[in-house]
């Protein structure tokens, strides 16, 4: 049962001409009117059409409002408070969930006489519900447009009816001209309209028909109105497998129709006999025939066989819509519209190799996006570096990860095991450049730490020393004196860094050491030289000339550093620190591996680093010039910071490979996650500040976090292993740790301990009391196999049998948890473990200065401490900088309902 | 979604009293099978498929047996029995027994949405028991109907009297077979088809239609479905484990349809939009490894939960991370991207990195805050990208990807391994 409209058809059909589709009379209700998606598109859509919605329905929210560029939309109810309220409209739109649609659409034709047409946007529609809306409307009258479709639009007329058509900017692609478009697509009714625009083609109506069983405005309904509308001159068809909808339909006018969905037939599930019957014959090579007899052309049009006649074309991509089109209508003697207005070529608008060589087909230059996307990028990219999304990040980490099976912590994706392989400047870098830095970078940073160290006449080694007087142990030491590196210590390097960085980063610099680079270009006021330029009173202080001596001798470059110079004056020390720091920081920076705020603060850190090594040497040894007797230019030109450390953990300066164990030690102690309790400190300290207000985070009070969270368990346990081997050792007469000649009968001393510690566990067994530990044997994870090692003793073992270095502590260990395998004292061969490898190291180190009673017992023990200290120093500050980065306000709390009161 | 046979057919033709021929499942102990010998003399034994397969009759699937033995010989031979349909294969799991029902009169019937009407439709042939694709149009009777009356009785008569049916069975299948509309639209059919009803000659010499198979497609997107009960492993029949995760997101959280096209692709290519799925899956061919329409503007929390689901399953696999899509209308491209990232970043901390290239090509509201959203992803975790606009033809986006993929299948894939300080296969060098 159908109400008759345009006579012929056999069905209810409304629209007789495209014009009529989206009119500038229509006036539109606008169901679920504050429902998600028309909140967001319905406002477009008015402002766009000139104010075509009258009102629109949201149940229980009536008296409400939806605001719009050009004023605000009434919401009733339903449908008749609105007529009752005297509004008048001719067009319903649909946006209430799948369920309400049915019932929605019968709302409209119920209450509204008036009405002509409804667009339905919702999507998954039940079939069922569209046979009775289809039946619904065919009785009265109405012409329906979708369901699970983006609606339609005319470009002549500037009106756009439900749903989206082109997106939020509608001009963009809604370019007046001569085709029309019905797609089953709605997305790509939009992108047919803009694909088309690059040849010259403007559009008249467009129709996104959407794709479900019932298509309640279809190709056949479509041909008829594009037959009556003397605007269009061609159409394009956008058609998807299934469905008998465009068999056999005629079209007067040229015709480009794009059949999609070969693959689907792949995917098809076998089906019954109704089931082929409904769905078998409508396939995509089934309609790409059926438009081909239509146009009389026997085959597909590409590029390479463009079949086209003066009735259409096929094609099965979307992108060649536009050529065969207008080739179609030069068939026709009919020119595009408008001058074309780009290309469909390939354009990359963003990317980033992330520093990998790609083959040059691949590697497109980046091509400038049109407006206004052009200006949103260039925006983008003047946001130099890279943004983390914020969470709660207790006992999380974004810089370390432990592997639990090994026990291998990675710090930003290097495990310690190859940190330790590297220069220790390398590590001191990473936490902050996310980077293992090369060479260059190395001998800058070596500059800057080098710097820092001396504190003679600064307050934080006075703070040191009164707290080495009062007998701290070596954290408490170095927390006085970070104590004092405050916000306002690092004021200017920290501004100098982020006054670098605005003034480079629109420049389009990538490293920061461009030789080709010209500084010149880059303008300052005089506020901002001044920022760079030393004070009158610092005039006395030499370190800015030799620090920049240092970095000519050393035959670095610097952009930056050249950039100071040219500023006609004479630099600050703070200025060339931040100088270095940039630099470092510039090629991760712009990679957005690190953000800009690590960058900034990156000065500080250094300044840190320094002040901690150097609150580690007893204040008699920091002169005028001088550090434990060593001059300042030779140390600033030629030292590396693992000297330096050398040299505060020996007083001594490293000749040849000596500096090498420390290496190795510290670099096994950066990190062990941020379960550690030094990392705990580190990130309940940057929690406390507040992480979401970045500049308020005391970088020093942070390191002060981790040092107060480190101790005689946490840290200066090292020094348990070296009393065992000192024990060991004791009396033994060895002279050269180093030396596999050493004369002594390792397996014997360590069967004669395995003996004695086997009956002291049966001692301490009667008499019921717990058997003493023994330091660097056995892992709680290393064990139960008949033979066990520690992935990262092995590690060492190995890397230092490659370079035919021999340790005799280490060998005594290897031989130690034999013999007590042997003798019954342990039950498989435990693993030796990290511990006793750290303790290995540093006795060889110290061994001699111990025997000749330079070292002290004490001394040994604030050696191991300080060791420590000086690789959780980097992880640290690895955990610091990741927080503050990622990290929200107070995230480290636990919640009272997880705490337990214990009586 | 469709179902076969009457094992789960059966109860459903009793919802609205359309008689149905006796059938007994396979747990049926020989006494049963012996009883039901005894009562109808022949017995059909046809394998149980799950979902929708057709021609078990043309395929030799379906054994007529008189006896007990060649009825538990039969039971043996299709119990676990393969049936191919073109590329597919499904594999029986069980077998129905089905009485034999004897009548002079076979007949075809079915309903379902006939897209040349717009309308529900009924097609009926008195000449039923065949293969109706081998019926000449003029046997057979097409009819729609209105919808919001239903399938009249007076339909039936006229489409029985346009094709000659003899008038014996008129009658019955115009009281019977109106009642099957109810079935069909009341509890989410989109497609019903009996054949064949046999026409059982009853005491008196009146005839009763008794339904001898059964097949039904249902919308999945219809509720009234549930109303049947039908436990979801019938229709679970060739989805794989990560199709099942992301359709149970679908049903409550909109569009999301996914296939996994090949399982050892290389190219994972979420894509928004039919029109962009389509092209895409077209031109990568078997690099992709799914096929996905994750619909129209999907919520943050649902593009997540999808993009998870895909990497869990596909990212380890996979060269190229390919996002694509037309300019979206009312997608907002950032609210996607940004749960595709947030998706990404969660699984390399979870799982760990994977060497990848990122390919993105799409255009939408808020596009270039979504791409730098994504960027930002992509420079965290170490990970190329090149993304392009929607001035750049889709399908010259996807032959790009295509080409970053042979380009990482090439070595290209162990370059960036290496770069991002992970052994060539893509774990972790400590792992």
């Amino acid at each position: 049962m159908y109400r008759q409209g345009i006579e012929g058809f056999s069905y209810y059909l409304g629209i007789r001409s495209l014009e009529d589709v989206a009119a500038p009379t229509d006036r539109v209700c606008v169901l679920n009117i504050l429902g998600g998606e028309s909140r967001t598109v319905t406002p477009i859509s008015h402002a766009f059409s000139g104010g075509n919605v009258v009102y629109g329905t949201a149940p229980g929210r009536g008296t409400q409002v939806l605001p719009t560029p050009i004023g605000d939309v009434p919401v009733y109810n339903n449908v008749r408070e609105g007529m009752n309220a005297g509004h008048r409209f001719n067009t319903g739109v649909v946006y209430l969930p799948p369920a309400g649609v049915r019932d929605g659409v019968a709302e409209l034709i119920r209450v509204n006489p008036k009405l002509s047409k409804i667009i339905i946007i919702t999507e998954k529609v039940a079939v069922h519900d569209a046979r009775e809306i289809r039946a619904i409307a065919q009785a009265n009258g109405v012409d329906v447009i979708g369901g699970n479709c983006l609606g339609v639009a005319d470009s002549w007329n500037r009106i756009r009816l439900g749903g989206a058509l082109g997106g939020d900017h509608p001009d963009e692609s809604l370019r007046k001209g001569t085709v029309a478009i019905f797609s089953n697509s709605g997305g790509f009714t939009t992108t047919i309209a803009q694909y088309l625009a690059t040849e010259g083609w403007g559009t008249t109506t467009l129709i996104s028909s959407g794709k479900d069983i019932y298509i309640h405005y279809a190709a056949r309904d479509f041909a008829f109105a594009l037959s009556n509308d003397a605007r269009t001159k061609a159409a394009v068809l956008y058609v998807e497998p299934g469905g008998y909808y465009e068999h056999e339909v005629a079209f007067d006018k040229p015709v480009v129709a794009c059949v999609v969905g070969r693959w689907k037939s792949k995917l098809t599930r076998a089906v019954g006999h109704a089931g082929a019957m409904a769905g078998s014959g409508d396939s995509a090579q089934d309609k790409e025939r059926w438009f081909m007899e239509t146009f009389g052309v026997d085959g597909l049009w590409t590029p390479e066989t463009p079949h086209a006649s003066a009735k259409g074309a096929v094609v099965v991509n979307i992108a060649d819509i536009p050529a065969a089109l207008t080739q179609v209508m030069a068939l026709n003697g009919m020119t595009p519209d408008f001058a074309p207005t780009g290309s469909l070529a390939l354009k990359p608008w963003m990317a980033n190799t992330q520093g990998i060589a790609l083959p040059a087909d691949l590697d497109l230059p980046l091509v400038p996006a049109m407006a206004p996307y052009d200006a949103q990028i260039g925006a983008l990219s003047k946001r130099i570096g890279a943004v983390f999304a914020r969470q709660g990040m207790k006992d999380a980490s974004g810089a370390s990860v432990m592997d639990p099976k090994t026990q291998v912590t990675s710090v930003h994706g290097h495990s310690v095991l190859d940190l330790a392989l590297e220069p220790l400047e390398a590590s001191f870098a990473l936490p902050l450049v996310h980077e293992i830095a090369d060479a260059h970078d190395r001998a800058l940073l070596d500059v800057a730490v080098s710097a820092e160290v001396n504190l003679v006449g600064e307050p934080m080694l006075i703070a040191a020393d009164a707290a080495r007087e009062a007998g701290n142990a070596p954290n408490a030491i170095m927390a006085a004196a970070v104590s004092i590196v405050g916000p306002r210590r690092v004021e200017r390097p920290l501004a100098c860094a982020r006054t670098l960085i605005d003034l480079f980063a629109p420049t389009g610099l990538r490293t920061g050491r461009d030789p080709a680079f010209d500084v010149t270009m880059v303008a300052v006021d005089e506020a901002t030289r001044a920022l760079f330029l030393a004070r009158p009173d610092e005039a006395a202080d030499p370190r800015p000339e030799a620090m920049l001596t240092a970095v000519r001798d050393r035959g670095c470059d610097s952009v930056f550093l050249r950039f100071l110079e040219t500023l006609g004056g004479r630099p600050s020390r703070d200025a060339i620190l931040a100088a270095i720091a940039t630099t470092i920081a510039w090629g991760p920076l712009t990679r957005k591996r690190i953000s800009r705020l690590t960058a900034e603060t990156l000065p500080w850190y250094l300044r840190l680093y320094g002040v901690m090594v150097g609150a580690s040497i007893e204040g008699r040894h920091h002169e005028r010039g001088n550090l434990h007797g060593i001059p300042r230019q030779e140390r600033f030109s030629a030292w590396t910071v693992a000297d330096l450390c050398y040299l505060a953990v020996t007083g001594k300066r490293a000749r040849g490979d000596e500096a090498k164990p420390l290496q190795l030690l510290i670099g096994l102690l950066i990190s062990n996650g941020p379960g550690s309790i030094s990392a705990q400190g580190a990130k309940g300290a940057v929690a406390a500040d507040g992480p979401q207000t970045p500049q308020r985070v005391q970088i020093n009070t942070a390191m002060a976090g981790f040092l107060t969270h480190t101790g005689f368990s946490h840290g200066g346990n090292g020094f348990e292993g070296m009393a065992f081997l000192l024990q060991q050792f004791e009396g033994s007469g060895l002279e050269d740790p180093t030396d596999p000649n050493h004369g002594l009968d390792l397996t014997a001393m360590a069967m004669a301990f395995a003996e004695s510690y086997k009956a002291e566990k049966r001692k301490a067994k009667e008499l019921g009391l717990e058997t003493r530990a023994l330091p660097g044997v056995h892992h709680p994870v290393f064990r139960g196999k008949p033979v066990n090692h520690d992935p990262r003793e092995e590690f060492i073992a190995r890397f230092m049998a490659e370079r035919g270095d021999y340790n005799i502590f280490h060998a005594f260990y290897r031989e130690l948890v034999t013999a007590l395998y042997e003798v019954g004292a342990s039950p498989y061969v435990f693993c030796v473990n990290i511990d006793a490898v750290i303790a290995a190291l540093l006795l060889a180190v110290l061994w001699k200065d111990y025997r000749s009673g330079a070292l002290t017992g004490g001394d040994l023990e604030t050696a191991a401490f300080n060791v420590f200290l000086y690789g959780r120093m980097i992880g640290s500050a690895a955990e610091i900088d990741d927080h503050m980065n990622r990290g929200r306000n107070m995230d480290t709390r636990t919640p009272a309902s997880q705490c337990r009161y214990v009586s | 979604m469709q179902l076969t046979g009457l094992l789960h057919g059966a109860p459903l033709l009793r919802y609205v009293d359309f008689p149905v021929t006796e059938v007994l499942g396979p747990g049926a102990s020989e006494d049963e099978i012996q009883d039901l010998l005894n009562r109808h003399g022949t017995v059909f034994v046809k394998p149980i498929f799950k979902g929708g397969v057709g021609r078990k009759g043309k395929a030799g699937l379906v054994g007529v047996v008189r006896d007990l033995k060649s009825a538990l010989a039969e039971k043996e031979r299709l119990y676990f029995a393969e049936h191919r349909h073109g590329a597919l294969v499904a594999k029986a799991n069980g077998v129905t027994f089905e009485a034999g029902v004897p009548a002079q009169h076979e007949v075809y019937f079915s309903i379902t949405d006939d897209t040349h009407f717009r309308a529900p439709t009924m097609t009926i042939t008195h000449k039923g028991g065949i293969e109706i694709e081998e019926l000449d149009h003029s046997e057979l009777a097409t009819v729609p109907f209105e919808a919001l009356t239903g399938l009249k009785a007076f339909v039936v008569a006229n489409a029985l009297s346009d094709l000659g049916a003899p008038r014996e069975i008129i009658s019955p299948l115009v009281q019977h077979l109106p009642r099957l509309w109810d079935l069909f639209h009341h509890y989410g059919m989109t497609t019903l088809e009996l054949n064949p009803i046999r026409l059982r000659a009853e005491a008196g010499g009146r005839l009763l239609p008794v339904a001898c198979d059964f097949k039904a497609g249902f919308d999945r997107d219809d509720p009234r479905m549930a109303r049947l009960g039908l436990p979801a492993h019938l229709f679970a029949g060739s989805v794989s484990e990560f199709e099942h995760e992301v359709n149970q997101l679908r049903t409550y959280q909109g569009q999301s349809d996914v296939f996994v096209i090949n399982e050892h692709g290389t190219i994972l290519a979420p894509t928004f939009g039919g029109g962009a799925n389509s092209l895409v899956t077209e031109v990568l061919g078997d690099s992709a490894i799914i096929s996905s329409d994750f619909g129209g503007n999907p919520p943050y929390e649902k593009m997540k939960a999808v993009a998870r689901i895909c990497y869990r399953h596909f990212l380890r696999q996979s060269n190229v991370l390919f996002i694509i899509g037309g300019k979206a209308n009312n997608t907002d491209i950032h609210e996607t991207f940004r749960a595709m990232g947030d998706a990404l970043r969660e699984h390399f901390a979870e799982r760990g990195p994977t060497p990848l290239h990122v390919v993105v090509g799409r255009g939408g509201p808020n596009l270039i805050r979504g791409f730098g959203t994504l960027a930002e992803t992509c420079d965290a975790l170490g990970v190329p990208y090149r993304f392009f606009g929607f001035d750049s033809a889709i399908s010259e986006v996807v032959a790009y990807a295509r080409k970053v993929d042979a380009w990482m299948s090439d070595g290209g894939r162990a370059v960036i391994a290496r770069h991002m300080g992970l052994k060539e296969g893509g774990l972790k060098d400590d792992a």
